[in-house]
């Protein structure tokens, strides 16, 4: 009988626990959506959006985020451009080409990479990547978003890599059976058969890369130099959404109008990488299926 | 005397009828058995009895199954089981040893508790599954480990162990092998000097074999239901007379 | 247009997929590499042990270090039990119903939330909201939020790797629905659950833009006496000696990423290694 009333009550807790987990996951985007609201009413979306001027601490200030918005995209589309390729082509090379024994040890290495914190790959980013890029490409300054696109592609890249991996992985061997019975090369039927069927898994997989470099904060804030204006190349500084949060967050009046467009900018934010996230897991569905 | 009786049971899938107006009685020691061919709903019937079914949430149903003349929807679901166990169609060992296995009910149900209680338990239980001879030196190594037929044998082992007063077979011959399969038959048949069965299976000769009485199931229906002998020998309908002559199925 | 050899493609395609790994896998080698190399020559016993000196230009990072175990073990110990129960609760207990699969599917996206949003979040609620102000507790809590969605999917992962049928078959017996969780699902399910919490262990010790407004100190000169006080912690003390100290040496900055990164690295593999362990050993 005792054990009967443990049971019950145990049962209780994980009910309860899990009613507090998803009252944390509403809290979030609740709050965000109040603090970020109560910033929109006030500047409207459009002027923030659209806005080209980012100046909080000027009398009147100016919160457009359009710089910002540009930067971001910049820094993660060069990180795609690099990340996107390589990591298919290594996620290829270690689902089918490599041996079992190489391919363990791949794998564990690059989730090995994952875990890598991001100040470290800024500050090393700083160190070594900035100044051979001043020097390369004869710029006044190496703090770029061409610097900050290299090093993020590298903390895109085990995600891109290990998820793809899993997706061209999980297509059936009777695929494969098929074309190489009909006399095709290994390569032939890689590239033919196993690339299109892995492929609503692979776009999940650059969903998430995608994901994951939208959101990183630190290095891109110790590398892209964080000029706040439109840049009109990939080797100028920009600034990007996460790293004016992160470095203004500190100097804000708390409650003040600008540590509210803070939190726009965190509404936003949200926003765009829960799309992409909602997207990859279509895709990851899709794959499974 | 019966043992279990079923009343207008009628069984459901997100809203298609599986099973329809169905009913039956189960003696009191028999075997009754269960033939028919895929989708007749007898896995359904059987899975209904100690409400496994149940866990499915696109489950529903009408009607009333009595055990004892006492109706099982009104019964707590746990204490039922108890008194209902079920051999499934793939033999599932626990992921532990074959006395952990035997005397993990027991202990969860609080009906063993002393070390000498459950020694004598798991040693009655795989002596009535005849496993006894085989694994009496291993008791320590795991379920997982024996052959299928000896799995099955041990899942039969660990049900006994409960003591549950019927016991539902799942098609449980249907991955085994032709000895391994008889030696599954002859417990059964030993098995119902003390508990009532319910066989489902969809092997003809097997039913002939064991069966007390059978029941023929298409398509939702129960079609006939007879002494064994009687109906492998003269049909009543031209339906099961076409089943059990291999016609189709 | 001319074609090529079948077999001479396939090996020219081999060549240019075995390049694109290395390219892949060798920058993070080298920036390993690189750390290493530099910052090895300042490990030195009395760097770990000892409080900052001059403007942080000499002396050890032990507050740092000592920090960020705090803030971590706090999270861990407050996200890992909601986690397991809040994942427990949706595999086992949570009806399938619309309802259900939206709240999985929230928090599996909530996973890829950036970790300066969820530091937005934790100054709001936990700093001043709750008042707990610049705090271990303040930066505990806003990491063990961040981290919650990972253990859950992790942990649901773990629990849904336990086949269906031992829960049949446990149930099929007359025990209860928690005893088979408790008894047959969660022994079975404890190793990738376990090794999960250690790869979130090390993720959220190299966090940084989460405890910047919630938790870490540019300097405090003592250790840490309570879960209120401000902390410094490994991350953020990198950034700033980096970036905000004119005059750094360099090798003080590489020590302090040589211990920040063996500590992530080392806990990872040890759940990388504990996992193909288990998975050897797994029974079914």
């Amino acid at each position: 009988m005792k054990r009967k009333i443990i049971d019950t009550i145990i049962e209780k807790i994980i009910f309860f626990c899990g009613i507090l987990a998803i009252v944390f996951v509403t809290l979030i985007f609740g709050f965000l959506l109040k603090e970020g609201f109560a910033f929109f009413k006030e500047y409207g979306v459009i002027s923030f959006i659209a806005g080209k001027l980012w100046y909080p601490t000027s009398d009147p200030a100016q919160f457009g985020i359009l710089s910002m918005i540009v930067g971001s995209l910049l820094v993660t589309a060069g990180a795609c451009v690099i990340a996107v390729p390589i990591g298919i082509m290594a996620a290829l090379y270690i689902s089918e080409i490599a041996p079992k024994g190489v391919r363990d040890v791949l794998k564990s290495f690059i989730e090995l990479m994952a875990a890598v914190p991001s100040v470290v790959i800024g500050f090393v980013g700083m160190v070594t990547l900035v100044p051979l890029v001043r020097t390369i490409f004869d710029l006044p300054t190496g703090l770029t978003a061409f610097s900050g696109s290299i090093m993020l592609a590298f903390m895109a890249m085990p995600t891109i890599v290990t998820i793809s991996e899993d997706a061209i992985r999980s297509v059936p061997w009777s695929y494969k059976e098929g074309a190489l019975a009909l006399g095709a090369t290994k390569w032939q039927t890689i590239r033919r058969i196993v690339l299109k069927a892995a492929m609503p898994g692979i776009i999940a997989a650059v969903m998430l890369g995608i994901g994951r470099v939208v959101g990183e904060t630190m290095a891109v804030m110790m590398i892209t130099g964080n000029a706040a204006h439109i840049p009109s190349s990939i080797f100028e500084p920009v600034r990007t959404m996460t790293a004016t949060i992160a470095a203004e967050m500190g100097e804000t009046v708390r409650g003040g109008m600008h540590y509210r467009a803070l939190f726009a900018i965190g509404l936003v934010l949200f926003i765009i990488t829960f799309i992409v996230n909602f997207i990859a897991d279509l895709f990851l569905g899709k794959s499974k299926k | 005397m019966d043992k279990i009786k079923v009343e207008n049971l009628s069984c459901f899938y997100g809203g298609q009828c599986v099973l329809e107006s169905l009913d039956i009685n189960v003696v009191k020691n028999e075997i009754l058995t269960i033939i028919g061919p895929a989708n007749s709903g007898k896995t359904t019937f059987l899975r209904t009895l100690n409400r496994m079914s149940d866990l499915n949430t696109s489950y529903s149903r009408k009607g009333t199954v009595y055990l004892d003349d006492e109706n099982i929807f009104n019964m707590n679901m746990e204490k039922l089981r108890k008194r209902v166990g079920m051999l499934f169609a793939m033999p599932i060992p626990l992921p532990m040893t074959i006395y952990e296995n035997i005397v993990y009910a027991p202990k969860r149900l609080g009906l063993v508790s002393k070390k000498n209680e459950m020694d004598a338990v798991v040693e009655q239980a795989l002596k009535d599954a005849s496993l006894w001879d085989e694994v009496k030196d291993r008791l320590n190594s795991s379920g997982m480990k024996l052959s299928g037929g000896q799995q099955q044998r041990l899942c039969i082992a660990r049900i006994l162990a409960i003591n549950p007063e019927v016991i539902l077979f799942d098609e449980p011959c249907s991955g085994l092998d032709p000895i391994s399969t008889a030696k599954v038959e002859e417990s059964m048949i030993e098995l119902k000097e003390k508990y009532t069965i319910v066989l489902v299976t969809n092997n003809v000769k097997q039913a002939s074999r064991v069966g007390d009485r059978t029941a023929f199931f298409l398509m939702g229906k129960l079609v006939e239901i007879d002494k064994t002998g009687t109906m492998f020998v003269s049909p009543k309908q031209k339906q099961t007379e076409d089943y059990i002559t291999g016609r189709f199925g | 247009m001319f074609k090529l050899n079948p077999k001479l493609s396939q090996k020219i395609s081999y060549s240019i997929l075995f390049c694109a790994t290395i390219l892949a896998i060798i920058p993070v080698a080298v920036i390993i590499f690189i750390i290493i190399k530099n910052g090895a020559s300042a490990i030195t016993w009395e760097f770990l042990t000892s409080m900052p000196k001059n403007g942080m230009r000499g002396g050890g990072i032990l507050p740092a270090i000592i920090g960020t175990l705090s803030i971590v073990m706090c999270a861990i110990a407050v996200t890992l039990p909601i986690g397991v129960c809040a994942a427990i609760y949706l595999n086992e207990y949570a009806k399938d119903n619309l309802l259900t699969r939206i709240i999985k599917l929230a928090i599996v996206n909530l996973a890829g939330v950036p970790s300066v949003v969820y530091g937005l979040f934790g100054l709001g609620i936990f700093v001043m909201f709750l008042k707990l102000g610049v705090s271990i507790i303040a930066g505990a809590l806003t990491l063990a939020i961040m981290e919650l969605p990972v253990i859950i999917t992790t942990a649901r992962g773990a629990l849904n790797s336990v086949p269906y049928s031992f829960r049949e078959a446990s149930l099929s017996l007359g025990v209860s629905r928690w005893q088979t969780i408790r008894h047959v699902v969660l022994p079975n399910a404890l190793p990738g659950i376990l090794t999960g919490a250690i790869l979130s262990i090390a993720r959220i010790s190299g966090e940084t833009a989460p405890i910047m407004f919630t938790a870490a100190a540019f300097y405090v000169p003592h250790l840490p006496t309570s879960a209120f006080d401000q902390v410094m912690a490994l991350p953020y003390h990198l950034y700033i000696i980096s970036t905000q100290i004119p005059g750094m040496p360099k090798n003080i900055i590489f020590g302090t990423a040589l211990v920040l990164l063996m500590m992530v690295l080392s806990m990872s593999l040890i759940a990388i290694i504990a996992r193909i362990y288990f998975r050897k050993r797994r029974k079914w």
